[in-house]
């Protein structure tokens, strides 16, 4: 399985959006053992797939492969369409990131299955500007830890890939990775 | 009826005194309709029926910064709700933002409505009376509902908009540093000044319907030609952009007076257009507000006038560069330009023809009229029309050239268009189809050109590379109707509160979509095809009839315009968005004879309990979109908005696993009830056509369906989640209230999931629901949130 090396420089934490600004902080841009790190940790962790799923096959791919690998999918935007054709059953399908959201700012919510809030979500196929937004309302009025493991880097999440939308194999070699390395110990 | 007692008079005793009445409304003597409890409300009058709202459909914040820069003691780092210098915290700043967006909102269509107002009563005399068409009584529901007279004259508007306007002045005071502390209260002042929008809408287009004489609430208006593609380009083209149809109108008139109107194109951008359309079906819709751009660069116009809202604030530059005189006619938008409203016509000709000056603030619309036609013609005379966005290929092909794919370009684009890759396929290969595909979803907002370190004139190379696809767009758009007929509210109102017609869906606003211009076609004829009543305005209408099938047909050439099942209604350009507001009211008081003098929150609470009606703006992105939406919302009517609409910072979305929220008063039993979450948010944003569509059938669903009505409803949720999401829906269950309510084809299979999947006690030989639904099927069900609503009810 391909492997981001260590002497492979990453490009730089450019916004989505040059203007996309806030004074408080910006996510760190991670590599991927770090990002295994957090979901490892966490007690409660999902992950939550977004529209752009419909346009690129390979993010149903990886989004199936960290189902295998034991983590719950909310599915959004109709991404849950190709992920049950390829036997994924998502936790919901029919809400929006916008509901997700907010459900995930009351702190009285149990989250969908009853089991208890999210503490780590990554976020995988969305909108840049659109996810920019909820990334937004998370970071200001919850706890949660973030994750954004999209092609751009999202200054609001609290961690995030870098920017890689020059190089989409990168991109494919570091979800690769972290799916390794959550399944690997 | 008013009554007018106006002139000056004298008294025999008493000489040398004059007593003047300038005008008396006695609205009691000939409308016997009660006065409700809140006629003319101000900001507190109807904060009750707010707080009720927002109890349960919580305000969601999405800041877009979390620092504030308003007043000298900042700027002030208002980061996870931190309170600034002035002790507003991030939650309570947006909510004053979107106060703010909302006031400016309302600002535009109640000054536009204002302009117009004042100049159809100078123009035809404040006696004309209102007459909307032989179907239509109930002429201003809005007014009605929310300022309780009932207008018969041009004049009786005025009371209405010196309400809207004073409101809009009240509300704009509270967003001062150092008044609300409460986010609610704000929401609250948002939801009052939206609400002056609706009024100022309806002013606006009453006024215009009829002093214009516009269609009145016809099903069967003219179609006429729509799309970048539709214009001759041997003849003269006066392109009108903006909203207020006041200066293109005499144009039109002049040329028709010359008999000259078949020799110029009269052709408009966004919503001025509906309205020349409207007024002469003659005039052409090159496009909704993103075309400016497009068509300017093109040099397409031989002239451009511009009046007001949505109008590009460089469109003054855009048409120097490509040597076209610009009007600018709006005392909102007057561009540093010249006053030539009192030159001779003479004068302004001159002075545009020779380049004197690149244009002229000129308000007088009939001398516009005159001096349009005329530049228009030598500016053609002058041109050379085989430019179109470069002078040659090569020219072409060098801009190409200069790109370096720093992506500098991509990363201001709003939609992230991958402007580097076609670039660099194109230098690679010759081949521009890459950049063609980015077309149909650049808004042209000319944002990469700023941003890229090369000059590269990024707009004018996409179209240049989509040119046959652009100029292919033509198509056919039905012309605004005005209102709903309230025969056909007679004959709808009960299917659609009992839910036989399973919804209205109202596509409207701006044109700022997620992805390709098609997909909102897709979702509308999703409808359509359901039996769905669409209605439609804006720019969302204008693209509407520059989408074809794969027969080259489009939804107005398919669908028949009139309000009922199946139909496909446009009502015009934004301001015309009261009709639809209107729409809802009239159901309540026609179908439901509930009053509507001065009586808002029962409307509303009718509205949220009853009718399946839902906005829909796939693209908003102007601040008089998060008015109309907010000013729905107040009516008790769901908006979904596209992904960009969670820029306005701010949602409606109720918490389903709340129990304790959601109830209503049952009149019936007299009892507080606790009812499914339907609709379960009034405000929502979606990513993708697939969860629009989605969300749009859930979001009709009300708690007074009737069995029939529900079982309608839940069938096209379940269909359509299983078609597009690929399952059924997460929470159908939670709509079932009885066996009636399921869909009769899947009703075995929807018992057995819900009893082996939810635990609930069926009873298999009668195909029975024992156990299991949040509350029964009531046919008498009885439902309001207003407790005032409960007990006059009660009483009888």
């Amino acid at each position: 399985m391909a492997q981001v090396k260590k002497e492979e420089k990453y490009p730089i934490a450019k916004r989505f959006d040059i203007a996309d600004v806030q004074v408080s902080r910006e996510a760190q841009a991670v590599k991927p053992e770090v990002i295994a790190r957090q979901i490892k940790r966490a007690k409660n962790p999902v992950l939550v797939t977004g529209g752009y799923l419909l346009k690129e096959p390979e993010l149903v791919d990886y989004a199936v492969k960290f189902y295998e690998k034991g983590l719950k999918i909310i599915a959004t935007g109709g991404s849950s369409k190709p992920l049950i054709e390829r036997g994924v059953e998502p936790l919901t399908v029919s809400y929006t990131l916008h509901h997700f959201t907010q459900y995930m700012l009351d702190d009285e919510w149990q989250g969908f299955d009853g089991k208890g809030k999210y503490d780590v979500v990554l976020f995988l196929g969305f909108i840049p500007y659109y996810l920019s937004r909820m990334l937004s309302a998370l970071k200001h009025f919850s706890k949660v830890t973030t994750i954004s493991i999209d092609q751009f880097y999202q200054p609001h999440a609290k961690f995030s890939f870098t920017n890689l939308t020059r190089n989409k194999e990168l991109h494919y070699r570091m979800l690769d990775e972290i799916i390794n390395l959550i399944g690997g110990e | 009826m008013a009554l007018n007692l106006k002139g000056s008079f004298v008294l025999d005793e008493l000489k040398n005194v004059q007593i003047t009445i300038g005008k008396i409304l006695e609205e009691g003597e000939e409308w016997d309709e009660p006065v409700g409890p809140t006629p003319m409300p101000g900001i507190a009058d109807l904060r009750k029926w707010d707080h009720t709202l927002l109890e349960r459909y919580e305000p969601f914040y999405a800041p877009m910064q979390d620092f504030c820069t308003l007043c000298t003691m900042g700027p002030c780092d208002l980061s996870s709700n931190k309170r600034g210098a002035c002790g507003i915290d991030l939650k309570t700043a947006k909510a004053r933002l979107v106060t703010i967006a909302c006031s400016i909102g309302a600002a535009a269509h109640t000054a536009h409505a204002r302009h117009m107002l004042d100049y159809v009563i100078e123009q035809f005399g404040e006696d004309t009376p209102i007459d909307l068409g032989p179907d239509v009584n109930v002429e201003a529901p809005n007014i009605r509902t929310i300022i309780g007279v009932r207008p018969r004259t041009l004049g009786d508007l005025k009371v209405a908009l010196e309400w809207a306007e004073r409101e809009i002045v009240k509300v704009l005071h509270s967003t001062h540093i150092g008044n609300e502390e409460s986010l609610i209260d704000y929401e609250s002042k948002a939801m009052h000044v939206s609400m002056c929008d609706h009024i100022g809408m309806e002013v606006a287009d009453i006024a215009q319907i009829v002093a214009f004489n516009y269609p009145k609430a016809e099903p069967d208006t003219p179609l006429v030609d729509a799309g970048f593609g539709v214009v001759d380009r041997t003849k003269p083209v006066i392109v009108v952009v903006g909203h207020n149809v006041m200066y293109a109108r005499p144009v039109m008139d002049y040329l028709e007076e010359q008999g000259r109107l078949d020799e110029f194109e009269i052709t408009g951008l966004c919503c001025t257009v509906h309205d020349m359309t409207r007024y002469n079906a003659r005039a052409k819709v090159f496009g909704p507000i993103s075309y400016q751009l497009r068509v300017i660069r093109a040099g397409l116009p031989d002239i451009v006038i511009s009046d007001e809202q949505c109008i590009r604030a460089d469109l003054l530059e855009a048409c120097s560069l490509m040597g076209i005189p610009l009007i600018a006619t709006s005392d909102a938008a007057m561009r540093g330009l010249p006053d030539a409203t009192d030159w001779p016509v003479e004068k302004i000709v001159s002075a545009l023809i020779n380049g004197e000056v690149p244009g002229v603030f000129l308000s007088d619309p009939e001398k516009i009229g005159q001096v349009a036609p005329i530049v228009a013609e030598e500016v053609f005379r002058k041109k050379d029309r085989t430019k179109l966005f470069f002078k040659s290929d090569d020219e072409f092909r060098e801009e190409i050239a200069k790109c370096t794919q720093c992506m500098n370009c991509v990363f201001t684009c709003p939609h992230s268009l991958r402007i580097d890759q076609g670039m660099a396929h194109a230098q690679k290969t010759g081949d521009v189809s890459k950049l063609a595909e980015l077309e149909d979803r650049c808004i042209a907002c000319m944002k990469c050109e700023q941003a890229c370190p090369k000059k590269i004139k990024i707009i004018n190379v996409i179209m240049q590379s989509n040119l046959q696809n652009l100029y292919a767009k033509t198509g056919m758009m039905r012309v605004g109707r005005g209102p709903i007929q309230d025969t056909e509210i007679r004959k709808v109102g009960q299917p659609i509160v009992f839910g036989q017609i399973p919804g209205v869906i109202a596509p409207v606003g701006c044109v700022n979509y997620p992805d390709l211009k098609d997909d909102l076609r897709e979702i509308i004829e999703e409808f359509l095809r359901r039996k769905y009543i669409v209605v439609t305005s804006g720019c969302h209408a204008m693209d509407i009839g520059m989408l074809k099938d794969e027969e080259g047909k489009t939804l107005y050439e398919k669908y028949p315009g009139n309000f009922d099942a199946g139909g496909l209604v446009n009502v015009g350009a934004c301001v015309a968005d009261s009709h639809i507001a209107g729409a809802a009211i009239k159901i309540a008081n026609i179908f439901a004879m509930r009053p509507l003098r001065g009586n808002y929150a029962e409307i509303a609470d009718y509205a949220l309990n009853r009718i399946g009606a839902v906005g829909f703006s796939w693209g908003p992105y102007s601040h008089k979109a998060a008015s109309i939406a907010t000013g729905f919302n107040r009516l008790g009517v769901p908006v979904v908005v596209g992904p960009h609409g969670t820029k306005y910072r701010r949602a409606y979305i109720g918490k389903p696993w709340k129990k304790e929220k959601w109830w209503v008063y049952d009149i019936k039993t007299g009892e507080k009830t606790y009812i499914e979450p339907a609709p379960d948010a009034l405000l929502i944003s979606v990513e993708t056509k697939e969860e629009a569509i989605v969300q749009l059938a859930k979001l009709t669903i009300r708690p007074n369906d009737t069995g029939m009505g529900r079982q309608i409803k839940l069938t096209h949720y379940l269909e359509l989640s299983k078609k597009y999401l690929g399952r059924y829906p997460d929470d159908w269950p939670i709509y079932v209230r009885s066996e009636a309510d399921l869909p009769l084809r899947t009703k075995d299979e929807l018992l057995k999931i819900l009893e082996d999947e939810h635990g609930w006690k069926i009873d298999w030989e009668k195909k029975k629901i024992l156990e299991g639904p949040i509350r029964p099927l009531d046919p008498g069900f009885n439902p309001t949130l207003v407790e005032e609503v409960f007990e006059k009810y009660s009483r009888k």
